[in-house]
């Protein structure tokens, strides 16, 4: 008991003598803010990206592409074999009793970053009378849906978010024909949202790509009849076709980005950090040697070398984690929500929206919980054991 | 004892605070050097590119092909030197993630244009224009994968299907390996005949991915793009031609804004090694204020302890900074041989930068201190405890 009550005393006195020495703390505080944000804006634009894609797609709906493509831009996929897989088993039924299946086309067009005004690659997709059916999520915000066989487009939210040109009831133009925009669509923040639709006759006819279509998409009876639906492709040979459940395609396209951001942030945030911890053991050490006469007189007193230790460790961790929770709070208040883009796998351009998740913030703390325990450690060690007799001959 | 040897004893007076402030200047300035370096690797994406060449692709996109029929038109076009053509292929080795960057090109046209980036020896290359069904392949691709002059390699196509097979692969034989002629060269590609590959694909035959053309003098530059761009203008593929560098830094632009980024986090660790080592100093001072006190009893002229001060801070600064550069310069050396950007490396313009930041750092760290020497009061230095 008593042991503790010295521990209270040292701590408080600490504590409360800490704005004497405001400027020497302030920079460890700034210090190791500045670590947890360069972590976190990495860690945040990563988890952004990986939400769209995780956030894409459901379990109930298939996507074929063909084999070995890996990606709709590669795919390449013909009329007749878009007929033969209206006639796989476990897929969904219209009330007519045909398939509802849609064959779309995805080319590529330059659109202008309102941000910086450079050009970047945009997805346009051309897709069937099914497609929107096919869309789970889907609103039409602003307008309407395009007229089957019409110069019409609708677009994503987040597109026009980032890219100039696109407002409702404007005159675009991609390859060779003139588009109407005459709706926004929004799908829960998902890749598609980053997409212009069209019909997709007229992207073929206006891209001269004949009948062709790059993907099939369909929707299953229960989640479990894709495999009903890849032993028929399997058995099929004029379809030469990979099966992917939607959810299953998208989640496979956010590894590699969402890698590289973080290899990226990790050395980064670890490289200041090490800096950081050098600035914290200095000022932990300063700390120390100004007060080495008080601890001194303390441990003249009959205050033991634990409580000193622990008071010293105490200040560090508490600079340390104010420093993450004003780097935390800095990334919240100026980047969380902030839209951006980047180019995905299939060259195209994907806008996301940077998340601060709570389980970054903590990560970010327990980064700066880290330098505090390693800043302090040492410098607390030197404050229980520095000899009386030392500490008072010193200057 | 020379002022020299009295500013490192001053310095490392605490030894232990000396090594912390090393090191917290080390690793800004690692950070610096190495961010720099592969700054300078994307700005030095198509930096290979000859200053009198252009390429010309599809309005619409890249990805939109070209037909084969406008590279005569563009040969015959005024201010046009060469044109050739190739197309992108999309390949890979065995599997999927063996990705390796082929083009088919018009072999003939195409290495008399990039003869500057590429060298080949005139057996190897009369060997790959004899054969159709060669492969000329880069040196760094060469050591990768062990191939040798005369290997059949298999390349398959993550676009394409060969007719004559029905497979996405071709089988190619290696008739020369590509040595890099200019040091921003990417050897890691490899070429092979356009018509091999014209003729066995399924689908997009007689197209360019694009084309890229040499102008008879890089003032021509612009005139020769309009030129070319009005003639295809209203036709079946408009075109857009630009400058070959300004062509490859669109894709780098395509990442995102990654100087923005950069610069930030170099600012950020920048202001907070300045607040720890400018703080550390005004500290350092202070402790020795009786030193300075006593200095200056001793016939110190205060200019010379002012200068004694800064020149502590600058070379703390230093001391820490140049190590980490040349850590920086090792670091992106091994990058370099991992990753294959050719421009990753610390050049000079950036190296020149990061020591000018270097005695920016120690003139801004040292000069409160220094001017607090410079005008301390004999009689306050001695009585202050």
């Amino acid at each position: 008991m008593r042991i503790l009550n010295q521990i209270i005393a040292v701590c408080s006195i600490n504590l409360k003598s800490l704005p004497e020495r405001f400027w020497l703390s302030f920079s460890t505080v700034m210090a190791v803010a500045m670590v947890v944000t360069v972590l976190l804006s990495f860690l945040a634009l990563a988890a952004g990206f990986k939400r769209t894609l995780d956030g894409t797609g459901s379990e109930g709906i298939a996507i074929m592409l063909r084999d070995g493509s890996q990606q709709e831009v590669n795919s390449v996929i013909a009329l007749d074999q878009l007929r033969l897989i209206g006639e796989a088993p476990g897929i969904v039924r219209k009330d007519d009793g045909n398939p509802l299946v849609s064959g779309e086309l995805y080319v590529i067009v330059d659109g202008v970053r309102r941000s910086t005004g450079l050009k970047a690659n945009l997805p346009l997709r051309g897709i069937g009378k099914d497609g929107a059916a096919l869309r789970d999520g889907l609103t039409i915000t602003q307008g309407r849906m395009f007229e089957p066989g019409s110069n019409e487009i609708v677009v994503g939210e987040g597109l026009i978010r980032e890219f100039a040109g696109f407002d409702l009831g404007s005159e675009v133009r991609l390859g060779t024909g003139t588009w109407k925009v005459v709706g926004v669509f929004s799908m829960n923040g998902a890749v598609f949202e980053s997409e212009l639709w069209g019909d997709a006759t007229v992207v073929q006819s206006l891209f001269r790509r004949g009948s062709a279509f790059q993907t099939v998409r369909v929707r299953l009876q229960t989640p479990e009849s894709i495999d009903l639906l890849r032993d028929y492709v399997a058995n099929e040979p004029r379809l030469k076709l990979e099966v992917f459940s939607e959810k299953g395609y998208f989640a496979g396209q956010s590894s590699n980005t969402v890698n590289l951001i973080k290899t990226a942030g990790w050395p980064l945030a670890i490289a200041m950090a090490l800096g950081a911890l050098a600035g914290a053991l200095n000022t932990m050490y300063s700390s120390v040697a100004s007060r080495s006469r008080e601890i001194a007189t303390l441990r003249c007193l009959g205050f033991g070398g634990f409580p000193s230790f622990v008071a010293t460790l105490l200040e560090s961790l508490v600079l340390a984690g104010i420093g993450g929770v004003i780097g935390s709070l800095g990334i919240f208040l100026f980047f969380d929500g902030f839209s951006t883009s980047t180019l995905g796998q299939g060259f195209t351009q994907i806008v996301f929206t940077v998340t601060l998740t709570p389980a970054l913030v903590q990560q970010g703390i327990i980064l700066a919980l880290i330098v505090g325990l390693i800043g302090g450690f040492f410098p607390a060690l030197r404050a229980a054991r520095v000899p009386i007799v030392t500490a008072y001959s010193q200057g | 004892m020379t002022d020299f040897s009295l500013i490192l004893a001053n310095l490392f007076s605490r030894k232990l605070r000396a090594i912390l402030m090393l090191v917290a200047i080390f690793f800004a300035f690692l950070i610096f050097g190495v961010l720099a370096g592969v700054q300078n690797g994307f700005n030095n994406i198509g930096g290979a590119a000859g200053e009198n060449r252009l390429v010309t692709i599809n309005k619409i996109n890249f990805t939109q092909p070209l037909p084969i029929s406008y590279v005569e038109r563009v040969r015959a076009t005024e201010g046009v030197a060469r044109a050739s053509y190739a197309n992108w292929f999309g390949g890979y080795f065995q599997e999927g993630k063996n990705q390796i960057v082929t083009f088919a090109i018009d072999p003939e046209s195409y290495l008399d244009i990039y003869a500057t980036d590429y060298k080949l020896t005139p057996e190897e290359r009369a060997a790959f224009l004899a054969d159709r069904s060669s492969v000329l392949i880069g040196r760094k691709l060469a050591e990768r994968w062990g191939w040798k002059l005369g290997d059949r390699i298999p390349l398959s196509s993550n676009i394409f299907t060969n007719k004559n097979t029905g497979k996405q692969t071709w089988e190619l034989t290696v008739a020369g390996i590509m040595q890099p002629a200019q040091e921003n060269a990417d050897t890691s590609v490899a070429f092979f005949h356009h018509s091999n590959f014209n003729e066995s694909v399924t689908f997009g035959r007689d197209t360019a991915g694009w084309i890229i053309i040499e102008t008879a003098d890089k003032k021509l530059n612009t005139d020769v793009s309009k030129r070319i761009d009005a003639m295809f203008a209203n036709s079946a593929a408009e075109t857009a031609t630009d400058t070959e560098k300004a062509f490859n830094q669109a894709f780098v632009g395509q990442l995102g804004n990654i100087t923005l980024i950069v610069t930030l986090v170099v600012g950020a660790a920048f202001a907070t090694i300045l607040m720890i080592v400018g703080n550390t100093m005004v500290m350092a001072v202070r402790e020795r204020t009786k030193e300075i006190g006593v200095m200056k009893t001793l016939g110190f002229p205060s200019g010379r302890i002012f200068k004694m001060v800064l020149g502590e801070s600058l070379l703390l600064s230093l001391l820490g900074g140049l190590p980490a550069l040349g850590t920086a310069a090792v670091l992106l050396e091994l990058m370099r041989a991992a990753v294959g950007i050719p421009g990753l490396a610390l050049t000079l313009n950036y190296a020149v930068l990061g020591v000018a930041i270097m005695l920016a750092l120690g003139l801004l760290t040292g000069i409160i201190p220094a001017w607090n020497a410079l005008r301390l009061n004999i009689v306050t230095a001695l009585g202050r405890q």
